[in-house]
């Protein structure tokens, strides 16, 4: 193996984990304010992913300038069901919350396969295939343009939550949701913008993968299992951490392909999983908890 | 005089429904209809569904019995035993997946239910000498060495890669195709296997690339094929000729993404110009039914449940009856001559001749074997 394919390898790997950055910490918000473990997560991607599909179809709007519609209705579509039915089990036993979340996801994925059937959707652009070369390697030009995009999208993320008064107030809720609800702060509203902003992100990474990937009713079940490998592996809860998982996992994912064999890189993956948590339980950044 | 119209009709109509009744014969036919798979399950739907109808216009009523097993062994199996247990069906067409069908054929000698496989390439499912297991598609070895035999009439390739989806049809189709380049001498130097449905090929690819393979085969169920292609031209990756092994590479889908496509040699059960009775007929009515085009996959499904449920009506649903008459008959329909025979460890293996098609300027050309080629393939491989 030449040293021009191993840097190829770190290259992809490091675009690609960047996507799965942003489907991790759509997640840990979540779980980090409201400690409800999404397992929806997947299938509010694919409602992405079907937004993005029909703007690019029906109205001609390229999928990544799309991001700019898709968040905001990923927000609202998530804020809506917050209000409608996760807000109702927040006090209630972690398997009915499980329960609760599984449903939704089997009613969004079967509710598309009814809508749009089982077929595959594949979004043609003019350039789902190109590239382009720096001294020998090359650079996939969609896979660039949505890494760039979610490092804009993680950075303002991040500042919103460690500069602005609501950020604040959301964080406070994370930390302890009685507490913050004694000093003032309306702790069902920042539920309800958690999750809008938790659903938006996975909305926008499904956009952003929509180039070049396919789309199809069960596509979120596959990302969802991706999603809480990255989220524990960087620490429920942690931004920095779900940025950190998700690089790392694309990383590794695609370094071992070349090093070991495609066949055996869901076991490098998983075997650095477990390592972590054998070391550090609560994963990379995360604090442990009661 | 309309009274005696009137009670005609009403006599035919007490009559009618008695005489069709008479020639129900009872199938069953178990698919992918959801899961990850479904989409290319929904062909072998269309097909059977096609087939029904021009059961009825043969004067053959079928009482049929649909399960989804959604991809998975033990639901399939799970389907088969109540299909032969409490759905007294004569015969079964069915599963769609290599793993379903392996899984579902080992239970066909204990039930004595005769299985009718349309489309399952995994070789293994007709070289375990079961007498009730009867497959119409040519197993897994058919779809490398057709692919082969295509380049080899060309030129003289020196090395090949390989890179496939860890599933049954995957492995069987890409452990064959090494056996046949090895006696072939050409030299193999990547392997690649990969989990289905994984969005990034490109480390794997760039691998490949660096070694500089004269052919690259790949199999690939659905939608992999077109992110394989895509990622393949990312890369900048070159070889003389790209070889689909059927399944992924056989789509209406695949075909639509013209800058990936052209000049991909696929090998296939069935092209809709091959001139085997009634191909084409079967192509045209299909498309205005479906609105589009069938895949070998309908066709294949199509034949099957027209051989089992012309073969079980004529034995009055009688199982053993059944199985000896498709293990005696032969047929000649939209999938060429049929014949159930015994050859190099085969059982009950219907020897297809599969076909070489090649995506040209948007359309899928048959261009090999000679004797069924529209066009003739286009050598070597150049991106668009």
């Amino acid at each position: 193996m030449t040293f021009s394919v191993l840097v190829q390898s770190i290259i992809s790997g490091l675009l690609v984990g960047g996507v799965y950055a942003l489907i991790g910490v759509g997640l840990t918000i979540i779980f980090g304010v409201m400690r409800v473990i999404n397992f929806a997560h997947g299938d509010i991607m694919m409602v992405g992913m079907y937004m993005t599909y029909f703007l690019f179809t029906l109205f001609g709007v390229d999928p990544f300038m799309s991001v700019l519609i898709t968040m905001p209705l990923m927000f609202v579509f998530g804020a809506i069901m917050q209000k409608v039915f996760i807000n109702r089990i927040l006090g209630t036993l972690p398997q009915n919350q499980i329960l609760l979340t599984i449903g939704l996801g089997l009613i969004m994925s079967n509710a598309a396969m009814l809508a749009f059937t089982s077929d595959y959707k594949i979004l043609t652009t003019s350039y789902s295939s190109s590239s382009f070369n720096v001294a020998g390697i090359s650079i996939s030009q969609p896979l660039l343009t949505s890494f760039l995009i979610t490092c804009v999208i993680t950075a303002g993320l991040y500042w919103f939550l460690m500069k602005t008064d609501t950020g604040q107030a959301i964080r406070a809720t994370a930390q302890d949701r009685e507490a913050a609800q004694l000093m003032g702060i309306n702790v069902k509203w920042m539920s309800i913008l958690s999750f809008g902003i938790g659903s938006a992100m996975a909305g926008t990474a499904g956009a952003l993968i929509s180039p070049t990937y396919y789309i199809f009713p069960q596509v979120g079940s596959a990302f969802t299992l991706k999603a809480f490998v990255i989220t524990v592996l960087g620490g429920m809860g942690s931004i920095v951490g779900a940025t950190l998982g998700g690089i790392i996992i694309g990383l590794v994912e695609s370094v071992a392909a070349v090093t070991i064999s495609s066949d055996w890189k869901d076991v490098v993956v998983f075997s650095i999983f477990l390592l972590v948590l054998l070391i550090k339980p609560s994963g990379l950044m995360g604090k442990s908890r009661m | 005089m309309i009274r005696k119209i009137a009670a005609t009709a009403l006599v035919m109509g007490l009559v009618l429904p008695g005489v069709s009744q008479a020639a129900k014969v009872k199938i069953g036919f178990i698919n992918t209809i959801t899961g990850a798979e479904a989409p290319i399950g929904e062909n072998l739907t269309n097909g059977v569904t096609m087939a029904i109808e021009d059961l009825k216009k043969k004067g053959i009523e079928v009482d049929l019995t649909k399960e989804d097993d959604t991809g998975k062994p033990e639901k399939s199996l799970a389907a088969f035993e109540k299909l032969a247990t409490r759905d007294n069906v004569a015969g079964v067409v069915g599963p769609y997946t290599s793993a379903c069908s392996s899984a579902v054929a080992s239970q066909a000698d204990k039930y004595k239910v005769p299985l009718l496989i349309p489309v399952a390439a995994k070789e293994d499912i007709t070289r375990k000498g079961y007498k009730y297991v009867f497959r119409l598609n040519a197993p897994a070895d058919v779809y490398s060495s057709v692919l082969m035999d295509t380049v080899l009439a060309l030129d003289k390739p020196k090395t090949i890669a390989y890179i496939y989806e860890s599933t049954d049809f995957g492995t069987s189709t890409v452990n064959t195709a090494k056996e046949y380049a090895k006696r072939l001498g050409i030299q193999e130097v990547a392997e690649e296997k990969y989990q289905k449905g994984a969005p990034d090929f490109r480390s794997t690819l760039s691998k490949i690339k660096s070694k500089n393979p004269d052919l690259v085969f790949m199999v690939s169920y659905v939608v992999d094929a077109i992110t394989l292609m895509r990622q393949s031209k990312e890369i900048g990756l070159a070889p003389k000729a790209f070889l689909g092994g059927g399944a992924g590479f056989t789509t209406a889908q695949f075909l639509a993404q013209k800058e990936i496509s052209n000049l991909v040699m696929s090998s296939t059960q069935w092209t809709d110009d091959v001139n085997w009775p009634g191909a084409a007929d079967f192509a045209k009515r299909y498309t205005a039914k479906y609105k589009k085009e069938p895949s070998y996959h309908a066709a294949c499904a199509y034949a099957a449940m027209m051989i089992m449920a012309e073969t079980a009506s004529k034995s009055e649903g009688d199982r053993d009856k059944t199985r000896n008459a498709l293990k005696a008959g032969q047929w000649n329909g939209i999938m060429g001559e049929v014949k159930f025979a015994d050859y190099a460890g085969f059982t009950n293996q219907n020897n297809h001749q599969m076909l070489v098609q090649q995506v040209q300027d948007g359309k899928y050309e048959t261009v090999f074997p000679a004797k069924f080629a529209t066009k003739k393939p286009i050598y070597p491989f150049k991106w668009k």
